[in-house]
């Protein structure tokens, strides 16, 4: 039986971001099922692993690849990304989600909306999945102190604020803001100038 | 704030965590392009993406692949229906979808369709709303758990550069896409959407440009209230 790690990195392997996204906006309906096969595990994982139950991730997933959808004539073909982009729109899908649900809707959509604009994806590295990636991720998260985690893990996972992370940990806001920086950077420097050049 | 003091924020703000000030001047530095802000934004936003190879992998229902294939399948040929009257389809929509769905396309996406279409009228927690505004009249059933029907006549004529999109307005916060359909010559369309529908309050019909928009830009021309 295939690891998920492998299958995952041969789904991501397939066709160039430039080609599939001109059929997206050639609106070829091939397309859409060319881009679910490539991320579409992907970002059902992410949705689960956010909002945690498996029929609302199912919700979100379809909404995020109809966003896709909508959204893909603004999307640079020649230039953009579209695995960190449609990642973005699925993490922010799965964030409102659980924030509307906690009466947490202090950050609205429209903000979710500014900030996964296709033009923000635009010359960033393509290939950001990849099983080395991965691997390096992962020994790298491993790495960080568990005050690092916990905040790591309350942003990405829960999308809080590093005011509502103070909060939650009982810790000055200065601290928190310390461990997020640390954190990001051990991670930036971990995966390489080649990974965020 | 000068893009030095900022960039020890570019991570937490494309992890979507920076608070004000930070937040704020980040994006005045991005709109204006700012030649600091915008290739250092862009480096962290690639980290944060990598990320999410860190998650466990789930192995999504095979389910989920058909509804997001099938919101983008056209819909014009398949979903339209002719030749019926009108005023059947209040009566009689389980018999009216057996019969109206076009016999031209393959058996198979047909089949499914009304399979996803039978789902939606045979939930007992189906809303059916009827709707009879003179410049469009027909029916919608909303199921909380299998998507939605809308049957339509007398829609309006559309430039060949313009669509109509389904819209969910939730209780609470902006309308939620809910596909794009188009009409038959007879200006008749069925149209169904397959999935879950939650906290709906009413559905409603725009025209959008071709592909759809991720937020309504015309004013409703259905609007149903569940």
């Amino acid at each position: 039986m295939m690891i998920p790690g492998l299958l995952l990195a041969l789904e991501l392997s397939g066709e160039n971001d430039e080609a599939l996204a001109r059929r997206l906006q050639c609106r070829e309906p091939q397309a859409m099922a060319d881009l679910y096969d490539r991320f579409g595990r992907l970002v059902y994982s992410v949705v689960l692993s956010i909002v945690r139950e498996p029929a609302v991730a199912e919700d979100l997933v379809q909404e995020t690849f109809l966003r896709v959808w909508n959204r893909v004539h603004g999307f640079d073909a020649a230039r953009g990304a579209l695995g960190p982009w449609i990642l973005a729109i699925a993490r922010n899908r799965a964030i409102d989600h659980i924030r509307s649900v906690g009466s947490r809707m202090d950050r609205n959509s429209f903000e979710f909306d500014a900030r996964e604009h296709p033009s923000l994806f635009v010359d960033m590295e393509r290939e950001v999945f990849n099983t080395d990636h991965a691997r390096i991720i992962r020994a790298a998260l491993a790495k960080l102190s568990a005050n690092q985690q916990k905040v790591i893990e309350l942003a990405y996972y829960e999308g809080l604020s590093q005011t509502e992370i103070a909060e939650r940990m009982d810790q000055p806001l200065g601290t928190v803001k310390t461990w997020v920086r640390a954190a990001l950077k051990h991670l930036r420097d971990e995966l390489g100038q080649e990974a965020v050049a | 704030m000068t893009c030095l003091e900022l960039q020890q924020d570019y991570g937490a703000y494309s992890l979507g965590v920076a608070d004000n000030p930070e937040r704020t001047e980040i994006d005045e530095h991005l709109a204006r392009g700012c030649p600091n802000c915008v290739p250092g934004v862009r480096n962290a936003r690639t980290t944060v993406a990598v990320l999410a190879t860190a998650v466990k992998i789930a192995e999504p229902p095979a389910r989920l692949r058909r509804r997001v294939i099938a919101m983008v399948t056209p819909q014009e040929e398949e979903r339209r229906f002719t030749m019926l009257p009108w005023a059947v389809a209040g009566l009689l929509a389980v018999a009216l979808i057996a019969v109206a769905i076009s016999v031209r396309r393959p058996a198979a996406p047909d089949t499914a369709r009304l399979d996803q279409a039978l789902s939606v009228l045979n939930d007992p927690a189906a809303k059916d709303v009827s709707f009879g505004d003179p410049a469009a009249r027909g029916r919608v059933f909303v199921s909380p758990g299998q998507g939605i029907v809308l049957i339509a006549a007398h829609l309006p004529k559309l430039d060949a550069n313009r669509t109509f999109e389904l819209w969910v307005i939730p209780t609470k916060g902006n309308p939620i896409p809910a596909g794009t359909f188009r009409s038959g010559a007879d200006a008749t369309a069925l149209y169904v959407r397959p999935g879950p529908v939650e906290n709906a309050a009413a559905v409603a019909v725009t025209v959008e440009p071709e592909g759809g928009s991720p937020q309504p830009t015309t004013a409703p021309f259905i609007v149903t209230k569940l």
